[in-house]
């Protein structure tokens, strides 16, 4: 199956700064991405060249397997929302969906429809500059949607919500993509999508520093998996012959490390061994986060 | 077609080009009455002081370039370029689109404009009994020119919007032009100054100046003008990031 998103070695240069540097990654059909790293780090950029409204200095990015501006009536297929504040104030935000929607010939019905979606139905003639920052988001994301896409394309959509409104994001993500569609979600702050995502990708200082799942990614910087079996020593010595070190916690289970849940899961499953208790432990996703994204990246 | 009804929906929707009308109706009552009440009858006589003083509905054209400028600044200025080239990735398009409405919209504020100034302008004139010694040509030279003047105005607005794209800087640069660069320029060097777009468009309505160019010279600067401007603003804006 071919990847709904591909970047190739894509790099974007502001003067002296190389704001994206040989970035690739591919993310797949009916997943939800992070697309992780600190303020600065090039995630807003990639995006922009992703979308077609920045120029790659190199290298390439396609979504459905061609470039954004060479897809049909990409709006269709896309949904993309990059700033929470892209509104003409004066503009009601039932207007602001109707031009939008007008430019790929949508009719107004499908407005209201995704008006209703996102519950802002009561406050579409009003202008938007009475909104919310909640209901600029949700706005946002109903424009996103008007075209009934299969990929939706976030930048920090979780940005200025209160708790109610990350969860109510979170939710209606969960919900997208349950039906196979896919989400490409940046944000500085991890905890907001942790819960949200399948797999991220981080990046620093433009180069991409980490792709993984997040189980995989917490194993992989210094996190352990715990199990609790009754047979804990059987279990280590079959362990041990796959290469995976492994201790004793100090409530007598044992912690594999370097290793994910389905491995240690696998093996004790191949080797008889009963399972009572298998999480993957030790450094939370922020340590890890801060790990990979305070690192100095060679010049 | 799509982006064009889109794009006539954002000159709608928003309370800026309503504005821009009630100024231009208002300015143009306030000149025309007083004016056509106030002058001494000396000055109402000729062909000329007539046509001048019923060609005042080409200010109409300050307005539509404006309105014009708004197209793409105010894209700028809000981020709503952002969605509108999401939604249309092909700048040739949403240029030919925004150009198109800044014509039609500046066919409006002509038509508006230039229709006030000149009905209530005869019609205050007759009152006071001045013999109307414009020609029915003439009169149909006034009118089709500040028209369709002011529908060029609309272009040339839309293409310094894509030029310039900080909608203080392009209002300003558009407001210094055309009331102090092109004044100074033509008072100086009227040879020059005739064919800088202000004035090119001026000579559009027939004999108000001495020194213009004749109108249909002057039709023809003013389309080139407002093409250059837009093969300008065109290409910067293809090659310009969407940040």
């Amino acid at each position: 199956m071919s990847s709904v998103v591909q970047c190739d070695s894509l790099s974007k240069r502001y003067g002296d700064v190389l704001a994206v540097d040989d970035l690739t990654f591919a993310i797949e059909a009916g997943t939800i991405t992070g697309f992780l790293g600190p303020n600065g780090a090039g995630k807003s950029t990639t995006l922009r060249m992703l979308l077609g409204l920045a120029k790659p200095s190199a290298g390439h990015a396609t979504i459905f397997g061609s470039p954004y501006d060479q897809l049909e009536t990409p709006a269709l297929r896309i949904g993309a929302v990059l700033e929470a504040t892209d509104f003409h104030p004066g503009r009601s935000g039932r207007d602001h969906l109707r031009m939008l929607s007008q430019a790929v010939g949508l009719p107004d019905a499908r407005v209201d429809e995704v008006l209703t979606l996102v519950e802002l139905q009561g406050a579409a003639r009003r202008r938007v500059k009475g909104y919310s920052l909640g209901m600029r988001q949700r706005l946002g994301l109903a424009a996103a949607l008007l075209g009934n896409p299969d990929l939706l394309v976030l930048d920090e959509p979780a940005n200025g919500l209160d708790p109610e409104g990350v969860r109510w994001l979170r939710d209606f993500l969960r919900a997208f993509a349950s039906g196979g569609r896919t989400v490409l979600i940046s944000s500085h702050v991890l905890a907001e999508v942790a819960q949200t995502v399948d797999q991220i990708l981080i990046i620093n200082h433009g180069r991409l520093v980490a792709e993984s799942t997040l189980d995989d990614l917490t194993a992989r910087v210094g996190g352990a998996v715990r199990v609790q079996s009754p047979e804990l020593d059987k279990l280590a010595e079959t362990l041990g012959r796959e290469g995976i070190v492994t201790s004793r916690s100090n409530d007598h289970a044992l912690l594999a490390k370097g290793t994910t849940r389905e491995r240690v899961g696998d093996l004790a499953l191949a080797a008889g061994i009963a399972i009572y208790e298998l999480v993957t432990e030790g450094s939370s996703l922020e340590e890890v986060f801060l790990d990979l994204t305070s690192e100095e990246v060679p010049q | 077609m799509n982006q064009l009804r889109a794009e006539l929906l954002k000159i709608r929707s928003t309370r800026t080009t309503i504005g821009l009308l009630v100024g231009l109706i208002v300015l143009a009552l306030l000149f025309t009455i007083l004016t056509c009440t106030l002058s001494p009858m000396s000055q109402l006589l000729t062909e000329q002081d007539q046509t001048s003083l019923l060609s005042f509905g080409s200010i109409a054209g300050v307005f539509a370039a404006l309105a014009g400028v708004m197209l793409f600044t105010s894209e700028y200025r809000f981020g709503t370029i952002r969605p509108t080239s999401l939604f249309n990735p092909s700048r040739n398009r949403i240029f030919v689109s925004k150009f198109t409405a800044g014509v039609l919209s500046g066919f409006v504020f002509g038509v508006i404009g230039e229709g006030l100034v000149f009905s209530i302008g005869l019609m205050i004139l007759k009152i006071r009994g001045v013999s109307i010694v414009m020609s029915g040509a003439n009169m149909t030279e006034l009118l089709v020119g500040a028209v369709v003047g002011t529908a060029l105005w609309g272009a040339v607005g839309v293409g310094v919007g894509a030029i310039v794209p900080n909608q203080v800087g392009a209002v300003i640069s558009l407001l210094a032009w055309g009331f102090v660069v092109e004044n100074l320029v033509f008072g100086f060097l009227p040879k020059i100054g005739r064919f800088l777009p202000v004035h090119a468009s001026d000579s559009m309505m027939g004999p108000i100046e001495d020194k213009l160019l004749p109108g249909n010279v002057g039709t023809l600067v003013v389309v080139a003008w407002s093409l250059v401007l837009a093969i300008i603003g065109m290409a910067l804006l293809k090659r310009r990031d969407v940040n």
